[in-house]
């Protein structure tokens, strides 16, 4: 099957190490791992997010629509306002997470995961049943770009009409960013400050926008970042990864996403009934943050244990580069979550001995991170 | 593979790109091939010194940030020497997979009957050819 191209592949083609991700070709690296990492903790990087899922949200039961498949407050929201929260099942599972932005009062700016594209239109599609609300994916007609780091605000300033610098952390504001119009958002998946722009009105069969908008990134200082720098940096800003670390099967309690679910808001959504239930029972797991204190790499599907006991399993691991250590996700019972509880991680047939630490996020977040760039 | 992907002579390769070096010890590591698809090698686990082990067994493994590699054993004998200067400084094997990368030094106990089995540098330069990246 060929692959789906993005509105940026041609860059990727011919400066990228491309692969298949999700049916998508995307460049997990285009110098290497470490150093995009490492410009995005210390500068900027930019990200190609093409492939992700953009809807909108129209019509005049929209904001009731939105609150009954979104777990968080979509009513909170003033215009220019976004928020993250999930989509669950009736059973409390995940459907996928997102961000929810309100462009105005009856329209709303819709993102989640690339690898859930169908699945999640389907989903809303579906749950539209009852509301007076329209959908439009916007997928294909709108280019999407991260732009992350310390300076990520700097770099795009030098590329926009006006300066991006008072759009608040997660608003989102229309910008002309290279001579197009555009929408810019105050979001990411790095842990930094930084951008997530929308460019609108850039068909991917034919673009010619977004490729710009990258090229004249790339000429302002921002270091093209694969998806590979791109799963370090949410690992080590302990950012959940639909698919590892959330999926159908995990519900946002025991995820540490409480804080999303609003069971004060005043409308039904799908699933508060199963996560009353959970809260009220308590959770038998919850994901904690593993800091190796021995040599090895955890990955994804490797067993933790308590001596002989099998505890829980690894849903994100690997190295942190900021951090010079080896780090995991994993859901383990809720009596392990003090932090310097011991535990091991079998990696292969050794197991290597970890300590429960901190992990949203697992840096010091004096050093690191978006919080550190006002103070 | 890349016109740069460099091929020792005088080395023997498996088809999972790990190379044997002749000699009474047979020193043993991965190839220029593997450690370019790899890339940033970030950690090595090394075979255990003085373990007996056997062609095509897994001994340790080569990782990336990104992947996990297997490294089975071109030859069988036992381990009796292994690179600690990896620990340290993994990258050794992507600037140097042929020299300062070597991974363990084995001992062989029949060393003609792993030679058969594996590719000198021709083949293994036309088992290359035949895989896709």
């Amino acid at each position: 099957m060929e692959l789906r191209k993005t509105h940026i592949y041609q860059y990727h083609a011919e400066h990228g190490n491309v692969v298949d991700f999700g049916g998508f070709a995307m460049p997990v690296w285009y110098e290497g791992i470490m150093a995009e990492h490492k410009a995005v903790r210390e500068a900027c990087g930019i990200f190609d997010t093409s492939h992700m899922g953009r809807v909108i949200a129209e019509g005049p039961d929209v904001v009731k629509f939105l609150d009954y498949v979104d777990t968080n407050d979509i009513s909170s929201l003033t215009d220019g306002k976004g928020i993250y929260g999930n989509m669950c099942k009736p059973d409390g599972g995940i459907v996928d997470d997102l961000i929810v932005y309100r462009l105005s009062a009856e329209k709303f700016l819709v993102v989640y995961n690339a690898g859930n594209r169908s699945k999640d239109f389907a989903w809303l599609q579906k749950n539209t049943k009852g509301f007076k609300v329209k959908l439009t994916d916007m997928s294909d007609r709108v280019g999407m770009i991260a732009i992350q780091g310390p300076s990520a605000v700097d770099v795009l300033a030098k590329i926009s009409a006006t300066n991006p610098s008072t759009i608040e952390r997660f608003n989102i504001a229309p910008l002309t960013i290279s001579g197009f119009e555009c929408l810019a958002a105050r979001t990411g998946y790095t842990g930094e400050d930084g951008f997530e722009v929308f460019i609108l009105d850039d068909p991917v069969a034919t673009p010619t926008k977004s490729p710009r908008v990258w090229n004249d990134l790339v000429a302002a200082g921002a270091k093209p970042c694969g998806l590979g720098a791109r799963d370090s940096l949410r690992l080590e800003a302990g950012l959940w990864l639909y698919g590892n670390d959330i999926d159908e099967t995990t519900n946002p309690i025991e995820a540490g996403l409480k804080w999303v679910v609003k069971m004060k808001k005043p409308s039904y959504f799908n699933g508060r009934k199963a996560l009353e239930g959970i809260i009220e029972k308590g959770v038998t797991r919850t994901l904690l943050g593993i800091q190796l204190m021995e040599r090895g790499i955890p990955r994804h599907g490797y067993e933790v244990y308590d001596g002989e006991k099998k505890i829980g399993v690894v849903t994100s691991g690997g190295v942190a580069p900021t951090l010079g250590e080896s780090i995991a996700l994993a859901y383990l019972p809720p009596e392990y979550k003090e932090p310097g509880k011991e535990v091991q991680i079998k990696i292969r047939t050794n197991l290597v001995k970890g300590k429960i630490v901190k992990h949203h996020p697992f840096y010091d977040e004096t050093k690191y991170g978006w919080k550190r760039v006002k103070a | 593979m890349t016109d740069e992907t460099k091929i020792e002579s005088g080395l023997l390769y498996t088809g999972e790109h790990e190379w044997a070096k002749p000699g009474e010890v047979v020193t043993i590591g991965i190839s220029d091939y593997a450690q370019a698809q790899l890339h940033e090698i970030v950690y090595v686990e090394l075979p255990k010194k003085d373990a007996n082990v056997a062609q095509g067994e897994a001994i340790g493994a080569v990782e990336s940030v990104k992947a996990v590699s297997d490294f089975y054993s071109p030859v069988t004998g036992t381990v009796v020497e292994v690179n600690e200067a990896l620990l340290n400084n993994p990258e050794k094997i992507n600037s140097d997979p042929y020299g300062d990368g070597w991974i363990a030094k084995v001992k062989p106990s029949n060393w003609d009957a792993n030679a058969v089995k594996l590719m000198d540098a021709e083949k293994y330069k036309q088992h290359l050819t035949t895989l896709k990246h």
